[in-house]
């Protein structure tokens, strides 16, 4: 906020300083106030107290009174594969079904666009909700499962692993469909028939003639995607259990049932790092892949 | 021949991703009709559940601070908003990088980490000088906090889209900044800021994580008040009041679908 001095400051403070200054005083504020708990002691009821200390990053690390035990580490760990894997299945689903509305006219393309946006518009409590009626005990679904001996007769598919990563995949299809679909909106259909003609295999018509073309909004897909889930709260909560939990619940823990600020604040501040390193790698990976185009967020 | 195969299998696929999304809302749909207790069994059709829920005081208040929150905050946001994205497009020339850091901070931060950092400032501002106390208040602050940066970026593209010289003529032709703002700024944003609204509108009433954490304890929303049902294990009332949403979600959708077929294509 130093760069004030030679602008026209007066048409800038009247501008821009009221949004900034809420922001300021409303976001960046609390989040160094946050990253300041982390450095300080737990007192009595967890909250922060004084002397400054690195024990909540000890603790993250796994380090209590009983020694060294892993339980943080998987859960990291699994935030991270259950990010990877729901972004992978949710970019299976959404290539053919972004490519597929390309092929109605221009015209018909928001409808069908609404039909797969709308039900994310509604509450992610109540679309958890209803998965959770849907994977209950004695339903047709958790019935089929049974049979199939994939669980036992008496229980649901949830709380489970396999629940949190299909939450995740219902929540956010819509968020990788809407930039495939813009990015095969722009797709030029000559390439593609021409290495059709050629007689390439369609495996190698989609590597070398769609991929290339439609990498912005994969990428672009891939951080809409994979970065909210990595932070997901609800869902693992709701849907999982005590072996599914992501880094979300363990920092939501942390200031309500277990209480302990400064070490949910340093699992926030490794939420954070997590983010800015996972963007980090994606902008490397989409400027090499897509020969330069700069993915923009 | 193969083409046709494809179309064929992609419209397949098309129908099952369907039902993959609307199933979780049908099921909700569904139960809120059943005149049995649980979930388990349809037991026939009732419409019990929807007269509980106008006598549970518990629901209707959370309704209540869901709209008046929505609406106050948005209202807040869209003014803050509008005045930012101006204030972007009118000093674009400067790079103001550190800006565009601070508007896009509360896109990207993620909503947990975004909820417990107002949530620990608000309880410890609290705790000193007794201002921030948790509730609606702290709710829309955190609220108007998110919305800024949508309704900012909405009016400062609807300006970018503008021809430059419409500024430089106005200006020529001797208009107070007054006039300027109110004859010509306001008319042509209008719709960004309508769009601003509703955008920030819909943020909030979808929003659940933020509001969860700044929220106390006389202030529950709708999205909170179903979470602590489901927590305590369901009451039957939460497939209604869902119900209710989603259908006003859709009603939504409708009037999008309808706005959209009014003016083909000029969307922009």
């Amino acid at each position: 906020m130093a760069a004030g001095s030679r602008l026209p400051p007066r048409a800038l403070l009247l501008t821009v300083a009221p949004a900034a200054a809420w922001i300021g005083f409303f976001l960046v504020l609390p989040s160094i106030y946050l990253v300041t708990i982390a450095f300080l002691s737990a007192g009595p009821y967890g909250l922060p107290t004084p002397p400054p200390s690195l024990e909540a990053f000890r603790e993250l690390a796994g380090f209590g009174f009983l020694g060294w035990s892993p339980g943080n580490l998987y859960t990291l760990l699994r935030s991270l594969w259950q990010t990877v894997l729901a972004t992978a299945l949710v970019t299976v689903i959404a290539y053919p079904i972004a490519y597929f509305i390309t092929t109605f006219p221009p015209e018909r393309r928001p409808i069908l666009l609404l039909l797969v946006v709308v039900p994310s518009w509604t509450n992610q409590v109540i679309r958890t909700f209803g998965w959770m009626n849907l994977l209950a005990p004695d339903t047709p679904l958790a019935d089929a499962a049974a049979f199939l001996g994939f669980v036992a007769p008496e229980l649901g598919l949830f709380p489970s692993r396999f629940a949190v990563v299909l939450g995740l995949v219902y929540n956010f299809l819509p968020f990788m469909v809407l930039p495939l679909y813009a990015a095969f909106e722009k797709l030029d259909h000559a390439q593609v028939e021409a290495a059709s003609d050629l007689y390439a295999r369609p495996v190698d018509v989609f590597r070398h003639a769609v991929l290339p073309q439609t990498l912005p909004g994969l990428m672009a897909g891939v951080v809409l995607v994979s970065i909210p889930a990595f932070g997901m709260y609800v869902i693992p909560e709701l849907l999982g259990g005590g072996n599914s939990y992501m880094l979300g619940n363990l920092v939501a823990r942390q200031f309500s049932g277990g209480s302990n600020w400064p070490l949910g604040a340093a699992g926030a501040l490794l939420m954070i790092a997590a983010t800015l390193i996972g963007l980090q790698v994606l902008r490397r990976l989409g400027r090499r892949l897509g020969g330069g185009e700069e993915v923009v967020l | 021949m193969r083409r046709g195969r494809l179309q064929r299998g992609l419209r397949g696929f098309w129908y099952a991703v369907l039902v993959f999304l609307y199933a979780p809302l049908a099921v909700v749909v569904f139960f809120s009709f059943n005149s049995a207790n649980s979930s388990a069994s349809f037991a026939g059709f009732s419409l019990r559940w929807y007269g509980r829920l106008f006598g549970n005081e518990q629901i209707t208040s959370a309704a209540w601070n869901s709209l008046v929150l929505a609406v106050t905050s948005s209202l807040i946001a869209t003014a803050l908003g509008a005045v930012l994205g101006y204030g972007m497009y009118r000093h674009r020339h400067l790079k103001l990088g550190w800006l565009i850091w601070l508007v896009y901070l509360p896109i990207v931060m993620p909503d947990i980490v975004f909820g417990i950092s107002e949530m620990t400032f608000f309880v410890t501002v609290n705790d000193f000088i007794g201002l921030f106390g948790p509730g609606l208040g702290t709710m829309i602050i955190a609220h108007v906090t998110f919305q800024i940066p949508f309704v900012a970026l909405l009016v400062y593209s609807r300006l970018v889209g503008l021809d430059a010289s419409l500024f430089e003529a106005v200006q020529d032709l001797y208009a107070s900044p007054a006039q300027r703002a109110w004859y010509f700024i306001l008319p042509t944003v209008r719709p960004a800021l309508v769009a601003g609204f509703f955008l920030a509108f819909t943020l909030s009433i979808d929003d659940f994580v933020i509001s969860f954490f700044t929220a106390g304890p006389e202030s529950a929303t709708l999205p909170i008040f179903i979470w602590s049902a489901i927590k305590k294990g369901v009451t039957p009332e939460i497939n209604a009041v869902s119900t209710l949403m989603i259908l006003a979600v859709f009603a939504a959708a409708l009037m999008v679908l309808a706005a959209q077929r009014v003016k083909p294509g000029s969307s922009r």
